[in-house]
């Protein structure tokens, strides 16, 4: 069965990829026998864009070929894709951050301070993953000697809390090296875990068998309160940071979840719902175990995946406040699944089948963005030439120092987009290619919106929405294809410019929110309502994070919402689906920002959105140059972007409108252009006028629609200069008269009239001036042209 | 034959084209005739006729090489001349009875006959080059003669023969200018004034178009009802190519019979029509002069009522005949004046929208095929903006009476292409007397046009005998002509009214600074 599937689908590929594959085969034929790496590259592309096209419309069969040869052996795994010339979608790059220490006793990631830790007898070394460098130093603290099952700082940093038994915690201040332990009460119950939380009622949260305990931790009194105490018995639970939500399973099959979030606003309770579980026969009752369930954050959204081996399916929930949504699933090609979050996109790792599948879940599509490709390793020193080494054989190259193997068992991805390969104490963050992951869209507009998403290399993605719009154009594509390309990229730039400013009020938000958290907790229930104004604010930050209108519309009811929960009113049910759920996120918003932060020093740019100047002077000028012949097509390209800023509501400056008509003009579109300036199409500015009149020596009707202009515009000077030029100057006089225009030099009017010949239009200019300028019959020029007028009134007498 | 002729009463009007460069010898003087109306007339008259026009045009070339004479002002008649093109000329004599006395601009039945030619050489390409084609002149004869005829008479009959003498045996009124015109202009474009924003979608939908139809080098027109709204045409194409499309391919025109408040339709709608001349035969000798090609070969684009929209959204007509084989209507083709290209013309109507897209003949291989392909690839493109734009359009149209301003009837002309005037309703509605005085200052504000330098602001007011003010104002290449019946009491109101009017409509162009 399985066979019969390959064969149909190589046949496929055969079938409509031939000729790709004849180009590529009399490529290497040409070459032979000196066979070398990357030859034929281009061809190569061209087939394997080809084959993934024609596979993508079923992954499925893709991945079972893949699996297949994954399976049968590596090396067959690394033929079938070496020659790829190492191009991914998502790659790690050399070298990694090396944690590897004498006597340590394990890593652990601490999700919430982006921390990984590694401890020793009596100390524990922690290097900072964010920004993520592999050079960083390991900073050093003493701890106490004993086991260890996790390590967590405090979010302040300032303590450090240790796992160490079903039944101990223990904690440890930085700086003072005070220390203290909490134990269990009872005997029946163990600890699962815990994690440090920035709710406002508790600062740490204990997860046992039998329930949630919400602690406050005390150095001073050298002990821990109990807050409250959610009664449940508890199997197993996940918590990430990112999303202050933690999941706890239980019943026989461990399916049943109870979800709280403790986030900054307060504390909410899901409702308790059931995974879905398929049965392989009627008796059969799989159980859940912890590493089946993902909780991820996708653009301020949280979802949760849930593998279902038996269906081969992964299932993503979505969590509201008042509900748990099921949203679809996706495929599964391997026993062994493992997730990351890159930039909101959603990165599933097939494990066994050695391939990662990029999902974009900002709309509902469960279509991948991409082929299903491998990680790759860059930057291997190796390779000096820089290109990408693949995975397999790279390694084993390299094997000396670090033994790694990719998708190895050895390999754990941590929360969000680590790799941590406990084998050779090495950490790998992932990135995404976007080039490459572009590249293999044929579909432009959707292409761009995906681009326009991302947020993490903002001026590279920007760099390349503007190659690809440029590229688009060139290509002479169809104008409404061109109209929606721009429609992305205009809407996205006005939804960037209309977040920023909420950007710049939620960073003077959050100083005062950081001082509120910090003062003593005594008037904390005081707090409470200013803590809501904090939340509501930096909801809006997080609204930023996702391009996504509708939640706008949310935040209103959230900060309802949020407000009447902290009061403690259970009425707030029902109303909308919108919740801290997404409030929550604020939090992640605010790590995130900081993170942009950082990052803005060097990149300067929190969004790959486009401005209007950018894609004037990025996209319009250098195609114009490109463009040979007739400009129409460009000038389309322009209306419609201007349709798209005018819809939006941008602000175009004038000097794309220039361009408009030096494109026109130069083609002599005379008749279009005035219907444009006619219209408004092409706004009145000062430059727009001042281009009409440099085209007004090719076609009279364009000086006068400039000068029309620079009437309407009240720009007199201009206006009275151009009438005294036409030789109007009598009508310039009264203009100015009217308008009381002083800044025209006198001489130009009455140069005009003597060259009119006409002495009493002399006369007349000269007595304007003399009544219309005080002190003017004293100026030299007065007593010339009274001098020429005189001569000329003689002249006439005789 | 004869008989009939004898009272066609050539009383009323004679409009003659001849050709300078022909018949030059002695005994062929006939052969210089291209078109006479009414044909009837004896041969002798025609060229009494042509033969005073010539001599006129001779001498006074003397004077004025460039340009001859305009017009001849004699007792009884008033002879308007225009070189339509270089030494082929169009007189039109018109008779100064009673009822037409100082009815007419001069400068309006010139604008006539410049219509008449414009119209024919979008259609015909120009007369030299057709008499160059075949120099006995019969060609170009058997064409103008029911163009001409067609575009004189007013609204036509359902006779659909090809036979246009049957045509002109049925009585039928001539359409032409009188003083009741003098609050419109004609060869100019009436313009739908619309937001940015609907310009931008019409400017979308017009590059969409040009690029749908896969050559860059084709025009399109856009109308809103009978106002233009997009062109991409020269100047001098675009007014040739309005007109017509005002005159038979607008939804109005489709639905001739509807009332009408475009000028060039209105004439069938008013009993205020003058009837300077009815026509009841010709037959008669020039049948051999006008008869001598086969006829129905020769084309009629203004015969009436022969456009229809068809299933597709587009126009046809059986003008041109119909396709072999199939039975698709043949598309018209048009010449544009600057480049003699010939386009084909395609109309497109969706409601109240009509696009005219002109399509080069020589971008289409295939003839009829071809062009089905565009229409069909246009229609694929754009047929969704095209509603889009409709229904943007019309939201923002105000009705007929969008341009009337109350209390004012105005004439609002600019650089003698643009115009936009009363609507005809409410210019009605004004008396006699304000209209004839407001023609006769429209004759002297042309002969002081002509004098003065183009940039002089002009300002008249006049007193018409009924008390109405009738004032002219001219400012860089606009005029406003404006009676103002209520505003009886100063010249000082008067002239306050058109200031407002002009800081209110025209952006003050015509203020006095």
């Amino acid at each position: 069965m399985k066979e019969r599937n390959t064969t149909s689908t190589l046949k496929r590929i055969l079938v409509n990829c031939s000729s790709q594959a004849k180009e590529y085969g009399g490529c290497v034929a040409k070459k032979v026998p000196e066979v070398e790496r990357d030859m034929c590259l281009k061809e190569f592309l061209a087939l394997k864009n080809c084959m993934q096209n024609v596979c993508l419309t079923s992954v499925f069969c893709y991945i079972k070929n893949f699996s297949m040869s994954a399976n049968a052996s590596s090396s067959q795994l690394t033929v079938g894709l070496s020659g790829s010339g190492g191009l991914s979608h998502a790659y790690v790059q050399y070298p990694p951050l090396k944690c590897n220490l004498p006597g340590s006793r394990g890593l652990y990631y601490d999700d919430a301070n982006k921390l990984l830790l590694s401890p020793t007898s009596d100390q524990v070394f922690s290097w900072k993953t964010v920004p993520f460098s592999p050079h960083v130093a390991a900073t050093a603290d003493y701890i106490n000697e004993g086991p260890v099952l996790s390590i967590r700082y405090s979010l302040d940093a300032k303590s450090i809390a240790v796992h160490r038994s079903n039944q101990e915690i223990q904690f440890f201040q930085r700086e003072t090296r005070e220390t203290f332990t909490h134990m269990c009460k009872s005997e029946s119950e163990s600890i699962l875990g815990f994690f440090w939380t920035d709710c406002p009622v508790c600062d740490l949260v204990v997860v046992k068998t039998s329930g949630l305990d919400l602690l406050t931790v005390s150095f001073t009194s050298k002990s821990v309160n109990l807050v409250e105490t959610k009664k449940l018995s508890v199997n197993w639970y996940v918590y990430t940071h990112g999303s202050r939500l933690v999941l706890l399973a239980s019943g026989m099959q461990c399916k049943t979840l109870t979800g709280f979030q403790l986030s900054s606003v307060g504390i909410v309770r899901l409702p308790r719902f059931e995974m879905v579980m398929a049965k392989s026969d009627a008796n059969s009752k799989p159980v859940l175990a912890a590493e089946d369930v993902f909780i991820i954050t996708v653009y301020g959204r949280i979802y949760c995946l849930q593998i279902d081996r038996v269906a081969m399916q992964l299932h993503s929930y979505r969590f509201y406040r008042d509900a748990v949504v099921q949203q679809g699933s996706l495929p599964m090609f391997s026993s062994k699944i493992s997730v990351s979050v890159v930039d909101n996109v959603l990165l599933v790792h097939q494990v066994d089948a050695r391939v990662s599948i990029l999902y974009d879940i900002f709309e509902d599509s469960r279509a991948p963005i991409s082929a299903p490709l491998p990680l790759l390793l860059r930057g291997l020193p190796q390779s000096h030439t820089g290109r990408p080494v693949n995975v397999g054989e790279s390694l084993d190259r390299n094997s000396s120092n670090h033994e790694l193997m990719f998708y190895g068992d050895d390999w754990t991805f941590l929360v969000p987009d680590l790799i941590c390969d406990v084998a050779s104490k090495s950490v790998w963050k992932i990135h995404l290619d976007l080039e490459v992951i572009s590249s293999s869209s044929s579909e432009v507009p959707s292409n761009l919106e995906f681009l326009q998403r991302r947020k993490l290399e903002a001026s590279k993605t920007k760099q390349l929405c503007l190659a690809i719009t440029r590229a688009f154009i060139l290509e002479r594509r169809p104008v409404t294809m061109v109209a929606k390309a721009i429609d992305v990229l205009v809407s996205s730039y006005s939804h960037s410019v209309k977040t920023c400013s909420n950007l710049k009020e939620t960073k003077v938000d959050e100083a005062s929110a950081s001082v509120g958290t910090n003062a003593s907790n005594s008037s904390r229930s005081a707090k409470d309502e200013s803590r809501v104004g904090v939340g509501d604010k930096s909801f809006n930050l997080s609204a930023s994070d996702s391009d996504d209108q509708s939640r706008e519309i949310d935040s209103r009811d959230l900060q309802k919402s949020g407000k009447e929960n902290l009061l403690g009113a259970e009425s707030s049910r029902g109303e909308v689906q919108s919740s801290s759920l997404h409030t929550q996120q604020l939090g992640l918003g605010n790590n995130q920002l900081n993170a942009n932060n950082s990052e803005r020093q060097d990149s300067q740019l929190t969004s790959p959105a486009i401005s209007p100047d950018e894609m004037y002077s990025c996209v319009f000028v250098p195609v114009g140059e490109e463009i040979v012949g007739d400009p129409s097509y460009l000038v389309a390209i322009i209306v419609e972007f201007l349709r798209s800023t005018n819809s939006e509501k941008i602000k175009v400056r004038p000097n794309i409108y220039v361009f408009t008509i030096q494109l026109l003009v130069r083609y002599e579109r005379f008749a279009e252009l005035s219907l444009l300036i006619i219209n408004k199409v092409l706004e009145p500015s000062k430059e727009v006028a001042m281009q009409l009149l440099e085209s007004g020596h090719q076609n009279p009707q364009m000086r006068k629609l400039a000068l029309d202009m620079l009437r309407q515009l009240s720009l007199h000077h201009d206006y009275v200069t151009l009438l005294v030029q036409d030789g109007c100057y009598l009508e310039a006089l009264r203009y100015a008269r009217k308008h009381k225009v002083t800044s025209v030099r006198p001489s130009l009017f009455l140069e005009a009239a003597l060259a009119s010949k006409d002495s009493q239009h002399l006369a007349a200019v000269l007595r304007f001036f003399s009544d219309f300028i005080a002190g003017f019959r004293n100026t030299p020029e007065y007593q010339d042209y009274f001098r020429i007028l005189n001569e000329m009134n003689t002249g006439l007498a005789v | 034959m004869g008989l009939a002729s004898v009272n066609t009463a050539s009383e009323g009007m004679q409009l003659c084209i001849f050709d300078l460069r022909r018949g030059q010898q002695e005994g062929q003087e006939l052969d210089k005739i291209l078109f006479f109306f009414p044909a009837d007339l004896p041969f002798a008259t025609q060229l009494s006729v042509i033969g005073l026009s010539e001599g006129l045009i001779t001498f006074t070339r003397i004077f004025s090489p460039d340009a001859a004479c305009e017009v001849i002002e004699a007792e009884r008649h008033s002879h308007v001349f225009y070189e339509a093109e270089s030494d082929i000329w169009m007189v039109m004599v018109v008779d100064k009875s009673k009822e037409s006395k100082a009815a007419c601009q001069v400068d309006a039945l010139r604008k006539v006959l410049k219509e008449v030619h414009s119209l024919f050489v979008l259609f015909h390409g120009t007369m030299r080059s057709m008499l160059e084609k075949e120099t006995s002149g019969g060609l170009i004869r058997s064409h103008l003669y029911p163009f001409i005829t067609d575009y004189l008479s007013g609204c036509g009959d359902l006779n659909l023969t090809c036979n246009f003498w049957a045509d002109f045996l049925i009585g039928r009124k001539l359409q032409l200018p009188s003083f009741h015109d003098c609050l419109m202009e004609r060869g100019t474009v009436q313009m739908l004034t619309v937001g940015r924003e609907a310009a931008i979608e019409v400017q979308s939908l017009v590059k969409v178009l040009e690029c749908s139809a896969g050559t860059t080098s084709c025009y399109s027109l856009v109308l809103f009802q009978d106002l233009l709204v997009s062109t991409t045409l020269s100047p001098d194409d675009t007014i040739s190519l309005f007109t017509y499309a005002v005159l038979r391919l607008t939804p109005h025109a489709l639905s001739s019979g509807a009332t009408s408040w475009s000028y060039l339709q209105r004439t069938n709608a008013g009993s205020q029509v003058p009837a300077l001349s009815t026509i009841t035969n010709s037959g008669s000798v020039s049948d051999n002069i006008y008869r001598s090609q086969n006829n129905c070969q020769v084309k009629r684009p203004l015969h009436h009522n022969r456009w229809f929209r068809g299933n597709d959204g587009f126009l046809a007509s059986d003008i041109w005949g119909t396709d072999n084989g199939s039975q698709t209507s043949v598309t018209p083709i048009v010449y544009l004046q600057l480049t003699e290209e010939r386009m084909y013309l395609c109309a497109y109507q969706h409601k109240s929208l009509t696009i005219i897209l002109l399509v080069p003949v020589s971008s289409i291989l295939n003839g009829e095929q071809g062009l089905s392909l565009v229409k069909q690839q246009v229609l694929e493109n754009a047929s969704l903006k095209m509603l889009m734009v409709e229904e943007k359009l019309s939201k923002g149209w105000g009705g007929e009476n969008a341009y009337h301003v109350s209390g004012y009837r105005y004439l609002l002309v600019d650089d003698e292409r643009v115009s936009r005037a009363s609507p005809p309703a409410k210019v009605m509605t004004l008396a006699k007397e304000s209209l004839l005085a407001l023609s006769k200052l429209r004759e002297e504000v042309n002969l002081e046009k002509k004098r003065a330098k183009c940039s002089s602001k002009l300002e008249i007011c006049v007193r018409a005998k009924n008390g109405a003010w009738v004032i002219a104002r001219t400012s860089r290449g606009k005029e406003l002509y404006m009676v103002l019946e209520k505003a009886s009491e100063t010249l000082l109101y008067a002239a306050d009214s058109v200031e407002k009017f002009s800081n209110r409509y025209c952006s003050g162009v015509f203020s006095l600074d």
